[in-house]
């Protein structure tokens, strides 16, 4: 079972993952068409700030359990089985924001959807792409990082990976993280700039 | 092993869950005193502003007890526990035998002591009946009157003004929510609700209802009358706990419970609204009654029914309101009045539809209140939770583009 595996420390913060995303769950289909559409398709993964501006590619862990379903006032979010993925029902939602306090990664947004109900707010959060994986596309977002910042891979490998560098990282050894030279320069930069000014 | 669960709300439901997803052939029997189909009480306001239809109220199927293989015995409540020989009695003489008991009662709304209460029209809001009468009353009535601006007041408030009915709000602090929020974020949420024709009357005691079949007036202690054509009590809840023995089973406002939500009593378990236990935020015991709480409670308490000893770290106060264009999250002690140590800091306010406010105790996060941008809501309540230290200056997290990876 392929999960989207984020790894923050290769983010550039060019924010392609946001388009790609908005795209991939609009009526249209395409960038351009998707601009035009109303309601707007927003993007369901957020790249923000980190802590020293670096970027910080967040989106919806699908935690299990998932402190959303339990908080849900409206038995709204339930998890698919086969894919581990866990989904907002559309019809159901009622807009009470009671998973945004729920969700410790503030990934949920509420406003118009193009697939929701007309003229209604709801909650909106990454759905793994379901659409795109039954037609045996990889999530919208992986697709189109260059960054190496989102992989889709089997969760053990990429955890394990994910659990060396980090291990790594704690042990000071040369090579790691394993980051490409440019952004990690791009990433000190940044990090040299914010402690000038903070100064 | 034979599981008796009483009370069938998100409490007893979630614990009736796990049993059975931990124990395929468990006993499980559900005395429940509403016989609807289990559904979410918090949507009945939902309801009676008109967003949602009743029918849209339940949230398992009407089958539910049948597909979990449970015994229901609804329509009565269960009306004492003998705890020597583990059995509950229920309202009908008869007795149901207990190995594991889950106390899941929930609360009734606190009710008034007031003449011409038996008018018609004079609501309370708790269950899916009271939301059905509200709305067969709404198309006679041009004029309500809401008693009490605490969680439920305010939800009657807001949905009647949704309906567009004049309304007046009696209360008795100086502005709504006055448990939830501060004054600040009290006085915001009252600003929009005026601006959207409530009207708030301070430190008004009821002392009756006039009218000849229906209530067309509340009558205050002065003497003056308040014309209406309906009325809706929402003066906060009581824990369903009169039917234990207290001698037996340790009782304050609600059940006390240790963290595995194990009563003083033995195989005797409370969750829910009628459970009171140890607060994170307060960091002392509390009854926190709210649909997550309750939710998460019934889950953990049905693992330690089923034998599998899993501790519940606490509760914690939490609400989200949208109280027209104005979002309002609150979580954790928001205004530690005149206790010691506490250090708050906030941004915005009235003029900038847009305000937050931290408290903190030592280097921890312990109550956050956000109006606007609720989004990020859940990364501060997790802060209080997991009673984090901060490794950010608190400055920080009030600032407009704060997420999750400054954390890191
Ligand atoms: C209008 C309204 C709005 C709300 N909005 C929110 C919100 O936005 N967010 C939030 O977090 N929470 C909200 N809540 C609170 C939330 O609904 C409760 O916290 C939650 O329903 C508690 O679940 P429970 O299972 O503990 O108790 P309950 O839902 O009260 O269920 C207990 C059941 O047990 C039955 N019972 C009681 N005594 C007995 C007995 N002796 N024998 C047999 N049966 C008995 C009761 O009739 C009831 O059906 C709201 C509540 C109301 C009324
Ligand atoms: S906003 Fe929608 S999905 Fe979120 S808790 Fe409320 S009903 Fe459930």
């Amino acid at each position: 079972m392929n999960q989207v595996v984020v790894h923050p420390e290769r983010c550039v913060g060019c924010m392609q993952c946001m388009l790609a995303c908005a795209t991939a769950h609009s009526r249209n289909g395409t960038l351009f068409g998707a601009t035009l559409e109303r309601p707007q398709p927003k993007p369901r993964i957020h790249v923000g700030a980190g802590r020293f501006n670096e970027g910080f590619p967040n989106r919806c862990r699908h935690c299990q359990p998932a402190p959303c379903q339990s908080a849900c006032l409206a038995g709204a979010i339930n998890r698919i089985a086969s894919t581990g993925t866990v989904m907002i029902n559309l019809d159901r939602c009622i807009n009470c924001a009671s998973c945004a306090m729920a969700c410790p990664y503030g990934v949920i947004r509420f406003h118009e959807d193009p697939f929701g109900p007309p003229n209604r707010p709801i909650a909106v959060k990454c759905d793994n792409c379901s659409n795109r994986v039954v037609k045996g596309l990889i999530p919208a977002c992986v697709e189109v990082c260059k960054a190496g910042a989102l992989t889709w891979e089997a969760v053990d490998d990429a955890m394990r990976r994910k659990n060396r560098e980090v291990a790594r990282a704690m042990t000071g050894e040369a090579d790691c993280p394993n980051v490409p030279a440019g952004v990690a320069l791009l990433k000190f930069i940044k990090r040299a700039e914010l402690e000038l000014n903070e100064r | 092993m034979k599981h008796v669960i009483i009370g069938n709300g998100i409490a007893g439901v979630s614990a009736a869950e796990v049993i059975r997803e931990l124990d395929a052939t468990a006993a499980i029997t559900m005395i429940g005193d509403e016989t609807f189909p289990p559904y979410s009480r918090p949507m009945i306001s939902y309801v009676l502003e008109g967003s949602q239809s009743h029918a849209k109220l339940p949230i398992r199927s009407a089958d539910f007890y049948n597909e979990l293989g449970i015994e229901p015995i609804l329509g009565q409540r269960a009306a004492g526990i003998e705890v020597e020989s583990c059995q509950v009695v229920l309202a009908n003489g008869a007795t149901v035998p207990y190995d594991r008991l889950l106390i899941a009662t929930g609360a009734d709304p606190r009710p008034i002591k007031a003449d011409g209460l038996g008018l018609k029209n004079i609501f309370y809001m708790r269950t899916q009946a009271h939301a059905a009468a509200q709305v067969a009353a709404l198309d006679n009535a041009r004029k309500a009157v809401v008693l009490g601006g605490g969680l439920v007041g305010f939800k009657a408030a807001y949905g009647l003004l949704k309906r567009g009915l004049a309304v007046t709000m009696l209360i008795t602090s100086g502005y709504p929510l006055a448990m939830q929020v501060d004054l600040v974020a009290g006085q915001m949420i009252l600003a929009e609700m005026v601006r959207h024709g409530l009207t708030v009357e301070v430190g008004v005691t009821v002392q009756g209802f006039a009218g000849s079949k229906r209530v067309e007036a509340v009558v205050t202690d002065t003497g003056r009358l308040l014309d209406c054509d309906l009325v809706i009590i929402g003066k906060g809840v009581l824990p369903c706990r009169d039917f234990i023995p207290k001698d037996r089973v340790e009782v304050d406002l609600g059940v006390v419970v240790d963290e595995y939500l194990q009563t003083s009593a033995a195989n005797i378990y409370a969750a829910g609204d009628v459970a009171e236990l140890h607060d994170l935020a307060r960091d002392c015991r509390w009854v926190n009654a709210l649909w997550p709480e309750a939710a998460n409670q019934g889950r953990v308490a049905g693992y330690n029914m089923a034998g599998i000893r899993l501790a519940y770290p606490g509760s914690l106060s939490r609400n989200v309101m949208r109280v027209f264009d104005l979002d309002v999250l609150t979580v954790g002690n928001t205004d530690p009045r005149d206790e010691d140590g506490f250090v708050t800091v906030s941004t915005g306010g009235q003029a900038n539809r847009f305000y937050r406010r931290l408290v903190i105790k030592e280097d921890r996060l312990v109550g956050a209140v956000l109006i606007g941008d609720i989004e990020q809501g859940g990364v501060l309540r997790a802060l209080i939770e997991n009673r984090t230290p901060l490794r950010l200056p608190a400055e920080r997290l009030l600032r407009p583009g704060f997420n999750f990876g400054q954390l890191l």
